[in-house]
């Protein structure tokens, strides 16, 4: 196939059937909207979910009988491993306290008994320390006679973990959507623009055109298509990130910690380039079945 | 470059080319027994045999619907024989794949008596067409191009759009697209059915002309008075089978013209 004549009349034909391919590049537009705004979702709870999961902490609940020799020697323990950057030691009192002050159920809970609010040793991990590490820390530490019981916040994790699986989840069924719309849209697309143009086929077939020279074109116009309606839908999502990232980025700062982060280059190359290439199959299997002039 | 070759399978088929003197005295077409049926009873075409040399100009006539298209048909693949064999320059392209059509329809010129050309296009793009099949540069379709019009007499008027012009033009146009590729067999199948009798001369006078050249015309019309004012060899097709007269008319056995367009 003569790439340059292909693209020569590809032009040809997007200009002459421009409004036809701009309804059908609107349409996919919002279906490629749909998935960047969920893959963006993903993004974001993956980065929240990292960023929790390496500013790891652990919290060692102290026995109420505990030896304060055996809690002096458990801090010198932790002090002394590489992965612990702070200790703190919190008194019943202090926990107590803190709870009262966090704690904004418009209930009177200064009637709970001491025993809710256990000593315990508040151990920050340093950042990088993955989940399995802070694990096993946790298990040894569990092994002092001081410790009662060890909070590694697992369960905690568990959730977010089938929380972002369930968001994965549903990008890959939005992406297999997408797909299929894309191959719909763009094969029915093709497959008008291939019987308006009908006669030049039969022409260029008389002509002596092989079904490579005709089909050219027609899946140069897909890919075309599939491209401008993935562009489209990054563009108006990034508009999107760019006027409402400001007023997120406080909110979400101050409840999770970590800032609003735009889709990565390698996604965005991987959606227009998969727009691309959807766009040129579904033309490529629409124009078969018109090649038999 | 790919975008530079010229896809040519066939070079020995070209008009005047590089034939070596065995290829040269062969006929250019040969039909042995073919039969075509479209319904198992009664076959358009029965047993035809017929011989065409390089450079001839031969009218093919008989009453609407003797099979005159449907023997064009299997010349340029549109149809397959059901027996019988073409040879096309010595090649028996009843055999031919679905893949090596193209490269047989690029050493024909088709003209139909629809003219099909495209109306949205321009007259350059309706010719030039034929070249950028065969990835010919943009340079040389140019002058190609140019050189067919000038030939057809359109000379100049390569940028006006196909619906601007009459149905002699547009014929014009098909006869410029089929022969800018040089072929070396041009068919043209009812070509002056929708032009008026003095038309109809100018455009027989065209084929002619691109004949002198030494491409070879099979001219299919089933209008008596074409025929009538040449002497070219006439193949006449009636109930599927093929009649001949070397040189018009004046040889035809029998009662004359009737006798060949029912």
């Amino acid at each position: 196939m003569d790439v340059k004549s292909a693209i020569t009349r590809a032009r040809r034909g997007l200009r002459e059937e421009r409004r036809l391919y701009i309804v059908a590049v609107t349409s996919l537009a919002v279906a490629f909207l749909c998935l960047g705004a969920t893959l963006l979702g993903v993004t974001n709870l993956d980065a929240a979910a990292t960023r929790w999961g390496q500013s790891g902490r652990i919290t060692l609940f102290l026995k109420d009988d505990a030896d304060p020799q055996d809690i002096a020697q458990l801090r010198v323990v932790l002090e002394g491993l590489a992965d612990v950057s702070n200790v703190t030691h919190v008194t019943p009192d202090e926990a107590r306290a803190s709870f009262l002050e966090e704690a904004d159920v418009g209930a009177d809970l200064s009637s709970l008994p001491p025993e809710v609010f256990p000593a315990s040793l508040e151990v920050t991990l340093v950042r990088g320390v993955t989940r399995e590490r802070s694990e096993s820390i946790a298990s040894r530490l569990a092994q002092f006679r001081a410790v009662s019981d060890v909070e590694s916040y697992r369960s905690w994790f568990q959730k977010l973990d089938h929380l972002l699986w369930g968001a994965r989840m549903l990008a890959v069924g939005l992406a297999v959507l997408v797909v299929f719309c894309v191959v719909a849209v763009i094969g029915n697309t093709i497959r008008l623009a291939v019987a308006r143009r009908r006669q030049e086929i039969e022409v260029m077939k008389l002509c002596g055109a092989t079904n490579g020279f005709v089909r050219g074109p027609f899946v140069l116009e897909g890919m075309f298509q599939g491209f401008a309606s993935a562009l489209l839908a990054v563009l108006a999502l990034l508009a999107g990130y760019l006027s409402l990232h400001e007023s997120v980025d406080g909110t979400l700062a101050a409840l999770t910690g970590s800032r609003v982060v735009f889709l990565s280059v390698w996604t965005l190359v991987a959606l227009l380039a998969g727009g691309a290439l959807i766009g040129a199959i579904g033309s490529a299997m629409s124009v078969r079945r018109y090649l038999s002039v | 470059m790919q975008g530079t070759k010229v896809v040519r399978p066939f070079p020995f088929f070209r008009a005047g080319a590089r034939a070596s003197q065995p290829q040269l005295a062969k006929p250019i077409l040969v039909l042995e027994d073919v039969y075509k049926f479209f319904r198992p009873d009664q076959p358009t075409l029965r047993g035809v045999n017929l011989s065409v040399e390089r450079g001839e100009f031969a009218f093919i006539t008989g009453p609407s619907g003797a099979g005159k298209s449907t023997l064009l048909k299997l010349i340029y693949r549109e149809l397959g024989v059901d027996e019988g064999r073409v040879l096309f320059c010595g090649r028996d392209i009843a055999r031919l794949t679905d893949k090596s059509i193209p490269f047989l329809r690029r050493n024909l010129g088709i003209v139909f008596q629809d003219f099909r050309i495209i109306d949205h296009w321009t007259a350059y793009e309706n010719v030039a067409v034929a070249l950028e099949i065969l990835s010919m540069p943009q340079r040389l379709v140019r002058s190609r191009v140019a050189e067919a019009l000038e030939r057809v007499g359109l000379a100049g008027r390569g940028a006006e759009r196909t619906s601007n012009l009459s149905g002699g033009e547009k014929q014009r146009v098909a006869v410029a697209r089929a022969i800018v590729p040089e072929p070396a067999l041009i068919l043209a199948d009812e070509p002056t059915g929708n032009l008026d009798p003095h038309l109809a001369i100018d455009i027989l006078t065209l084929f002619e002309e691109i004949n002198t050249t030494g491409t070879t015309v099979l001219f299919a019309t089933h209008d008596h008075s074409l025929i009538s004012k040449r002497d070219h060899r006439l193949i006449s097709i009636d109930e599927g089978r093929v009649v001949e007269a070397q040189h018009g008319l004046k040889q035809w056995p029998g009662s004359g013209i009737h006798t060949l367009v029912g």
